[in-house]
């Protein structure tokens, strides 16, 4: 196997963070930022559980990528996702009671978490294994960039509070909206929009223009032509 | 055939690999479901706290019997809820009586008792359970010393809507129960549910959307609380008070 270089190993590692992310470019994994991100020690766990089953799912994929048959490939990519995600889940439930009842359903969502699914398509189905792991991880990393930055504002600006410590003055009242799942809506909305005010690359070119002095749609002419 | 090899050994090996997870850490997930149960009695009581074990110790736990409305002894590690789909521990609820739906109920129930120094109760919890609108809902009442005014409620485990009867959770609505009264004069349970805000000292504020939740509330309340319930052995506890 040939021996990865530090600078591919960065490249992998943090282009998912702000240049590749998952969540503000390809726009992957929103159920979970929305849902998750009300306290900071919730989402941290969240973050971790997450990267954890992407990294080695990414790795356990890659390892047999040869011998799946097309055919079934999602069947055993699903079969290995779900297995880390149960085991992920009994752990929290065994050793982080208290983060694994206010996570409840959300633990089990990473099954379906379009990311997880995501590389293991588009990545570890056609790369050596420590190089998929390593993307797994960044992409892990990605993910929990923005659902930290999210729940930091949520947490700061909603109750007030760092990792349940008080730091706004007492009386700060409780911003219910920030509490609300739909605030990180906007929060990332405002996130994507910033990034892209850096990099304008991430910008995507418009499918669908609207044509100057556009009154009537196509459809309208073809009918016509026909009649 | 061949290609079906690695994608089965995969899938077996999965299987055993969360196999063997869920049963090595199965004794931790039950410590912390046991936990979780004492946190709700004490919080119940309205005691939060930490050392779990500490404030625990200071409960004296008297085991129940329906049919003889006595205190009883019973073995150690006794579990009420186990108990109620065990055959011998637990006896059917007849139709009419079973307005909490629970169509099994053990014989022998704890109740968890805070004694002063005087041997006087202070305040007492007792579990509690019924059907709600998913599910049945487990929880505990906790009543001050004169076996009539509400401390508070706790529910440990329900499967109702989160935002809707999973408002049961709600610290506001939860508050609301502190100082109500459970029976009346004469001794009919009188505490339920309404609809909308509660103006009487018997009544509870209902929760929006989860009218059925809130009939469950009542209808177990209304039914542990009453005569085929704890309501003759707090009869008794009263009257060695007095």
């Amino acid at each position: 196997m040939k021996a990865i270089s530090v600078k591919e190993t960065r490249k992998l590692l943090f282009t998912p963070i702000v240049e590749n992310n998952p969540i503000a470019l390809q726009i992957l994994g929103i159920c979970s930022a929305l849902a998750v991100t009300v306290k900071m020690d919730v989402t941290l766990i969240m973050c971790i559980a997450l990267t954890s089953v992407v990294t080695l799912s990414n790795l356990f994929i890659s390892i047999i990528r040869h011998y799946i048959p097309d055919s079934i490939r999602i069947i055993v990519q699903m079969t290995i996702i779900s297995s880390l995600v149960i085991i992920v889940d009994e752990l929290l439930k065994a050793y982080a009671y208290e983060a694994s009842k206010q996570l409840s359903v959300f633990v089990g969502l990473i099954i379906t978490n379009c990311i997880v699914m995501g590389r293991a398509e588009a990545y570890a189905m056609k790369n050596p294994p420590i190089k998929s792991m390593l993307d797994g991880f960044g992409n892990g990393l990605g993910y929990s960039f923005v659902l930290l930055v999210v729940a930091a504002i949520r947490e700061i600006f909603g109750s007030g509070t760092f990792f349940g410590m008080q730091i706004m003055p007492e009386t700060y009242p409780v911003n219910n909206f920030l509490l609300l799942p739909p605030s990180s809506f906007i929060i990332i909305g405002i996130m994507i929009w910033v990034i892209r005010s850096f990099s304008k690359s991430q910008v995507e070119e418009n499918e669908n223009p609207l044509k100057a002095h556009t009154f009537k749609p196509l459809t309208v002419k073809k009918e016509v032509q026909s009649g | 055939m061949n290609k079906m090899i690695i994608p089965l050994i995969a899938c077996i090996a999965c299987a055993v690999v969360v196999s063997v997870t869920a049963v090595t850490v199965r004794p931790e997930q039950n410590l912390n479901v046991e936990n979780e149960k004492k946190l709700k009695i004490l919080a119940a009581a309205g005691i939060t706290t930490d050392e779990v074990e500490k404030e625990f110790s200071k409960i004296k736990t008297l085991y129940v019997d329906f049919k003889s409305n006595q205190l009883v002894e019973v073995t150690e590690n006794y579990d009420h809820i186990k108990a109620s789909s065990n055959v011998a521990q637990s006896s059917l609820v007849p139709k009419e009586q079973d307005i909490a739906i629970l169509k099994r109920r053990e014989n022998v129930a704890p109740i968890y008792v805070w004694y002063s120094e005087q041997n006087q109760i202070q305040k007492i919890v007792l579990p509690i359970r019924g059907y709600g609108l998913w599910g049945t809902l487990y929880g505990y009442l906790s009543l001050d010393a004169d076996l009539n005014t509400v401390k508070g409620i706790e529910y440990y485990d329900h499967k109702e809507t989160p935002g809707l009867g999973g408002e049961v959770d709600n610290p506001v609505w939860k508050s609301d129960w502190n100082g109500k009264k459970v029976y009346d004069s004469s001794g009919n349970v009188v505490l339920y549910v309404t609809k909308g805000p509660s103006t009487e000292e018997y009544e509870i504020d209902g929760i929006s959307g989860a009218t059925l939740t809130s009939n469950g509330v009542s209808n177990m309340i209304k039914y542990w609380l009453g005569e085929n319930g704890y309501g003759p052995v707090l009869e008794m506890l009263r009257g060695d008070k007095a």
